[in-house]
């Protein structure tokens, strides 16, 4: 029985890498960070940390930048639903008949798997304001003068907008795809045979059976839209005239711009909160829309 | 007889007719990608001609000459980011199947305790711990080297929660069997669990590659020295460096792109499963 135990005492050396990796690179920064939002730290400055209390939070409530990445980062949630229903009518395509199926589903993954900076850059390019391809098709079409899209302070934003639905519409779809593979043929059958029409079928069986899984991507998908930061960063760097600071933004700035590590720490203890809140909201409404 | 046959070819051709709109969407999506390889081939002049060149009238390989020789060229920046890429696609799959093992398999004190602190954890931005991991890998000596990039990325919740549910699949028969048969359990990790979970495994360690491959905030902020610059960074340098050298930009984002590419396609099939699975479920 001595063995059987020393078996059992083998969970603490099965965990205790990740545990350990994870207690120096995540719960003991998350504990110094914390600490860090109520104090007046600047790196490298000399001086230790004062406490503060909540003053880092008074003071951004009075940054101008404050104000204007909760706008945006409010408005990078924005192209979540949009790509989730693109996704959704994509996948609903695929699944019914087609001819490729999995080649023309590997096309539309690979958009979403290959982002990153590479691709950030070359929707600078197509967004080019005076020759670039975007605004000479706009002119080609008739618009004399297109947007200056991520040259101006007023169209910056836009242009983030369609680049990250580009983006996400692939992911949406390959998660969509699989929920719908999992609805069974008999009951669509069933439904066919009663004379539904196919917007029936879509309003009374399809969106019903897969509202567990626009759950899963509205949540994941607002949380990782508030977290985004390299796409937007590698074209913009928050700018013109900060048009494009998002949260993350904010708090990287304040940080390794300016190194006010206290309140670089109080704003993304606030990016925290912010995605805790809307998560909890979701959560909270979910019981009226999502069918398990 | 001719009604049905008739029935049969509308069937075929509004089939056709859907599979030529997904094709046109897909393309839609695509085009980025198509234009940027197909500009890295283009000389300047042909960059922005409208209608746009979707195949290079003439076309040059000397962009992507010039990218992988230039200066501190891309050569260098694919062998850090291949370093560092490999080092975890290898490394985090195995520390995250070890603890999910850990979690799934045996019944240990306070083992529902820790599982709850991953939980939180995983709920923690990134950008909350960029402050306090700076300061630490100052202290600890290894801000500005591939260390900070390597030790974290070692330990991912992601991981654990995969790969654990895919362990929690297998029947807690055969463990116990082999456990009550006197193989302990390092055994029978190694020569049940990993031989299993085969498929699981693989396709994390691509996940992985590619979230390591695409990390640019990270290298941003723990790297300094441009000789130990990853990939995104250097692209990003020689963006600033290329000014209004589209062509020489798009050759430089296709070299970034590539090897993203490569691993699509030949992963295809457990990369798509592996994220249907881990999100239907999870």
């Amino acid at each position: 029985m001595s063995w059987m135990k020393r078996q059992r005492l083998l969970g603490y050396v099965f965990i205790a890498p990740n545990l350990i990796g994870m207690i120096i690179f995540m719960l003991i920064p998350a504990l110094f960070s914390f600490y860090l939002m109520f104090t007046d730290w600047v790196f490298a400055s000399g001086q230790p940390p004062h406490f503060i209390g909540l003053d880092n939070f008074r003071m951004m409530v009075k940054d101008d930048l404050f104000a204007v990445s909760v706008k945006n980062t409010l408005l990078v949630l924005i192209p979540v639903p949009i790509s989730i229903l693109f996704g959704f009518l994509i996948a609903v395509m695929l699944n019914n008949r087609v001819y490729f199926q999995k080649t023309l589903r590997a096309f539309f993954f690979a958009p979403y798997f290959t982002s990153g900076i590479a691709i950030a850059f070359v929707w600078m390019v197509l967004f080019q304001p005076t020759n670039g391809p975007i605004n000479a098709f706009l002119r080609a079409a008739g618009i004399t003068d297109p947007p200056k899209w991520f040259a101006s302070p007023d169209t910056a934003m836009y242009a983030v907008l369609i680049m990250l639905i580009a983006g996400g519409i692939g992911y949406n779809m390959i998660i969509y795809l699989a929920a719908l593979q999992e609805i069974s043929s008999e009951q669509l059958e069933a439904a066919k045979m009663d004379g539904a029409r196919f917007g029936q079928l879509l309003r009374l069986i399809i969106l019903p059976l897969v509202s567990p899984t626009t759950f899963f991507l509205m949540i994941t998908g607002f949380i990782g839209s508030i977290k985004g930061f390299g796409m937007i960063y590698a074209i913009t760097q928050g700018g013109p005239a900060n048009s494009t600071t998002v949260f993350s933004i904010f708090a990287y700035k304040k940080a390794f711009s300016f190194y006010e590590m206290g309140y670089a720490s109080a704003v993304s203890w606030t990016m925290f909160l912010l995605i805790l809140c809307i998560t909890l909201i979701q959560w909270a409404g979910q019981k009226r829309w999502v069918h398990y | 007889m001719n009604l049905k046959l008739s029935r049969i070819v509308k069937e075929r051709i509004g089939k056709g007719i859907k599979t030529i709109i997904m094709v046109l969407a897909s393309l839609l999506l695509l085009s980025p990608m198509i234009w940027m390889i197909s500009t890295s081939f283009k000389k300047a002049k042909d960059v922005f001609t409208y209608p746009i060149q979707w195949i290079p009238q003439e076309p040059v390989l000397s962009n992507h000459i010039k990218v992988w020789t230039a200066g501190d060229g891309f050569a260098l920046y694919y062998m850090n980011s291949l370093k560092i890429s490999l080092i975890l696609m290898i490394g985090a799959p195995l520390m995250a199947a070890l603890a999910a093992y850990g979690f799934s398999r045996i019944e240990f004190k306070g083992r529902n305790a820790i599982f709850v602190l991953y939980l939180c954890l995983m709920m923690i931005p990134q950008q909350v711990l960029f402050v306090p991991k700076f300061i630490m890998f100052e202290w600890m000596h290894i801000y500005n080297t591939h260390w900070a990039l390597i030790l974290p990325g070692l330990f991912t919740v992601f991981g654990v929660f995969m790969i654990r549910q895919f362990f929690m699949s297998i029947p807690h028969e055969i463990s116990e069997a082999a456990l009550i048969d006197g193989a302990g359990h390092f055994r029978i990790f190694m020569k049940i669990f990993l031989p299993l979970s085969k498929p699981v495994l693989a396709t994390f360690a691509i996940i992985d590659f590619t979230w390591t491959w695409n990390d640019y905030e990270n290298a941003l902020i723990f790297l300094l020295d441009k000789k130990l610059y990853t990939v995104p960074l250097g692209m990003q340098n020689f963006m600033l460096e290329a000014g209004v050298d589209y062509n020489m930009m798009m050759a430089a984002a296709t070299a970034g792109v590539v090897p993203l590419l490569v691993v699509f396609f030949i992963g295809q099939k457990y990369i798509i499963q592996g994220f249907s699975s881990s999100a239907v479920k999870g």
